[in-house]
């Protein structure tokens, strides 16, 4: 039978060793990395999705999608909490914030990154954003109409996006 | 490859007078046989040489190094002008020349063939039995050409290697440079020589391009003056100066050509929409289509006539949209999603479309307002749909637009009333071609009483004074839009836009027919400015209502999207916002609402 002491004692050593053997994991803490993840622009957060099955299930939440959306286009970032519900459910109904990116805002921001570069200006894409004010409401209002294509089961893959991205050379 | 290219050259050549794009990749198959048919085949015979043999033509008996295959394609292409302009001419002196006189080398060997023929061509001819005089090297200043004897002056064209013309940007892209044989001659020796009315087959792009221009002009004329012999003579010329162009130039005058062609052989073209092989109403929604994928105008007129429609909207709880063309219902996904975003939340939605009558009875018009309304529900906008197929909005009466759900079932009185927008994206113009259509068609707007009217329109008059003045209006216009089209894909980086490009080419194409070809009740696309559209809604009792900077913003931003979008521009013009290329404006929108009765003196008084 331990006396109470020895039982600090092992205690305090099997604390010692945790402390020992854990530093700070950033896993540990999901939301905290979620938080993190958001702050990434589009194509880092989809490589930070390779990383291992929790990064990967951190990056296919909406909602960290959703705070990078807001990061990088104009006037989503302040909205009101009332009216993010709704843009929430909107965006949640027509696809999603992950699938809004990956269709509308990231070949805008390349589109308006390439162009900007062009003119040797910074080619962070969100400077691009800053600079030419992409906003919300037009990458909603692309989105919706990919989203209308696809209804309906049209036969030719839907092609209203197609502007924004680099033509394939099939020659 | 290059030689796919090759092929696909002599293709274009081959179906010189038909619009054929839907050909396609199967162009070498075509050729080959006519190519067997019309020479004299021989056996391979000995081993292929030291250089690489192009293997296609080998397969065909032809042995051409691949070095030498842009030189082969080059000379060909020379002499099928030359020969094609005197058979135009019914010249035969050059023909029989060829046929007789000249010592034919093995046609197996390509080059050397060619090389000689063109030899033949340039060297000193014999008497011709009717010496025809050469324009001057004056000739080709800008003038207006005489009208033509028949048969038309033959073509000469001669380059000068000395000249220093620095081509403009735009020329730069229509030029096509071709390297001048040290054998031809400059138009000033030709002319020199009384005799020598054999055409000179070097081309200079530039001055072809010049002289292109003016034979759709005189070929405009032509036709206006009722000279058909001449004109018809003119558009061969403009078919065969037209394929030393390239790009955007080149296209627009086969478009012109074909149209100058089918006013002159067909006067009485069949079937409403004129002036095509595929009187569909699917194939033209498809061409819409691909139209609306691959450029910005339409993007554009959805986008500012919505943002105008929404801030019209604001603050009320039931809305309607009349849309006088619905087609695909492109524009109103994104209104839905506006107006299910903005602040206070989305109205009660009602959308009426009205389309043209399907000739297979499909129901297109249903189907794209449940397309819609799936969406609406999945957005929760309160979302009901109503179609009318009309071959005319004429047809249309007010009752038809009315809210026949007010009275029955619902809230009756104590429903706010409905806030009426009516939407006409390049609608209007098509009832100038009857008299008193839109004018009734107005009045139908005015009696709904509508909150805010958004028209967009090209910016253009192609209904106006003589048919010469037509044509060249949309000469300019057309040849804008092409530019526009060639700007993208250029900025895209690829070659060509590929199908879409070819796809949007054609929809402007029908426009060009339409505009050339048709008269009376056919000729619907009745284009006019939009300073002449003020005029008729003025008259017709409306007021313009200025288009915000908010629609102004979202235009630019969506401009700056597409590949390309530095040629265009947005402007602001009175409150309306126009689309361009560079600095030529190419459709406009407008919104209007119905203008305040003038204050009546009396009325004023009693109301006190």
């Amino acid at each position: 039978m331990l006396t109470r002491e020895e039982g600090e004692e092992e205690q305090e050593e099997e604390e010692e060793a945790k402390g020992r053997r854990r530093a700070f994991s950033i896993n540990d803490n999901v939301d905290l990395l979620a938080e993190i993840l958001g702050r990434l622009d589009g194509r880092s957060l989809a490589v930070a999705g390779c990383v291992c099955r929790l990064w990967n299930a951190l990056g296919r939440r909406d909602s960290v999608w959703e705070a990078v959306c807001h990061r990088h286009v104009a006037g989503g970032g302040s909205s009101a909490a009332g009216g993010g519900c709704s843009t929430r459910s909107v965006v949640a109904a027509l696809g999603g914030y992950r699938r809004l990116y990956r269709l509308c805002i990231g070949p805008a921001l390349d589109r308006l990154a390439g162009s900007a570069g062009g003119r040797g200006s910074t080619t962070t894409t969100a400077a691009a954003a800053a600079a030419h004010h992409l906003s919300l409401s037009l990458s909603l209002s692309l989105f919706s109409i990919d989203c209308y294509e696809r209804l309906g089961g049209r036969q030719q893959p839907p092609a209203s996006l197609l502007f924004l991205c680099k033509p394939v050379d099939v020659s | 490859g290059r030689s796919d290219r090759y092929f696909k050259k002599k293709k274009e050549k081959m179906k010189r007078g038909h619009q054929d794009i839907l050909h396609g990749g199967g162009g070498w198959y075509a050729v080959a046989p006519e190519m067997e048919r019309g020479k004299r085949k021989t056996t391979m015979g000995a081993a292929e040489e030291g250089g690489d043999v192009d293997e296609l033509l080998a397969a065909l008996g032809y042995k051409v190094r691949s070095s030498e295959m842009a030189d082969v394609a080059h000379k060909l292409e020379q002499l099928e002008m030359a020969m094609v302009s005197s058979a135009a001419t019914n010249d035969d002196a050059l023909l029989s020349h060829l046929a007789s006189d000249t010592v034919h080398y093995n046609p197996s060997d390509l080059i050397t063939w060619v090389d000689n023929i063109l030899s033949e061509l340039n060297a000193p001819p014999p008497p011709l039995p009717t010496p025809q005089s050469l324009p001057s090297a004056d000739a080709y200043d800008l003038e207006p050409l005489p009208a033509l004897p028949a048969p038309a002056t033959p073509l000469v064209l001669g380059s000068d290697p000395q000249s220093e013309v620095a081509p403009s940007p735009r020329d730069r892209k229509r030029m096509k440079v071709c390297s001048s044989p040290p054998s031809s001659s400059t138009t000033t020796d030709a002319a020199t020589s009384a005799a020598a009315a054999l055409p000179v087959v070097v081309v200079d792009s530039q001055e072809a391009g010049i002289r292109l221009v003016h034979a759709l002009l005189a070929g405009a004329e032509a036709v206006q003056q009722d000279n058909l012999k001449a004109a018809d003579a003119l558009v061969k010329q403009i078919s065969l100066l037209a394929t030393s162009q390239g790009g955007a130039m080149r296209k627009v005058a086969g478009y012109f050509a074909e149209a100058l062609a089918r006013r002159i052989y067909r006067p009485q073209p069949r079937g409403g929409v004129g002036c095509c092989s595929f009187d569909s109403v699917a194939f033209d929604d498809m061409l819409h289509m691909h139209f609306y994928e691959s450029c910005p105008f339409l993007k554009f007129a959805h986008f500012t006539a919505n943002q105008a429609i929404l801030e019209a909207f604001a603050g009320c709880r039931r809305v309607h949209v009349v849309d006088f063309g619905m087609r695909q219902g492109m524009q109103w996904p994104a209104l839905l999603q506006a107006l299910a975003l903005r602040p206070g939340g989305p109205p009660s939605f009602r959308l009426t479309g009205i389309g043209p009558p399907q000739p297979d009875n499909s129901d297109a018009l249903q189907e794209v307002g449940w397309k819609l309304a799936q969406l609406a529900e999945s957005i929760r906008v309160d979302f009901r749909y109503r179609g009318f197929v009309a071959a005319s909005l004429a047809d249309l009466e007010p009752y038809m637009l009315l809210d026949q759900d007010a009275d029955g079932g619902g809230g009756g009185k104590d429903e706010e009333p409905e806030v009426v927008a009516v939407n006409s994206v390049f609608e209007l113009h098509r009832l100038l071609a009857r008299p008193g259509a839109l004018e009734k068609v107005l009045g139908t707007v005015r009696a709904v009483r509508p909150r805010i009217v958004t028209v967009v329109e090209q910016e253009a008059n192609h209904n106006g004074g003589t048919f010469q003045e037509r044509f060249t209006e949309a000469l300019h216009y057309y040849s804008t839009m092409f530019d526009s089209l060639e700007g993208g894909a250029a900025a895209a980086g690829a070659d060509d836009g590929g199908p879409d490009q070819a796809l949007s080419e054609m929809y402007l194409g029908r426009q060009i027919c339409n505009v050339v070809a048709c008269e009376g009740a056919e000729r619907t696309e009745r284009h006019e400015t939009l300073a002449q559209w003020r005029g008729r809604m003025d008259r017709a009792g409306f007021e313009p209502v200025p288009i915000g900077s908010n629609a102004f913003k979202q235009a630019s931003m969506l401009l700056a999207l597409f590949a390309g979008g530095d040629g265009y521009r947005v402007e602001e013009k009175d409150g309306c916002l126009t689309l361009g290329w560079h600095t030529r404006p190419l459709i406009a929108t407008s919104a209007w609402r119905v203008a305040a009765p003038a204050e009546d003196p009396l009325s004023a008084l009693a109301a006190r």
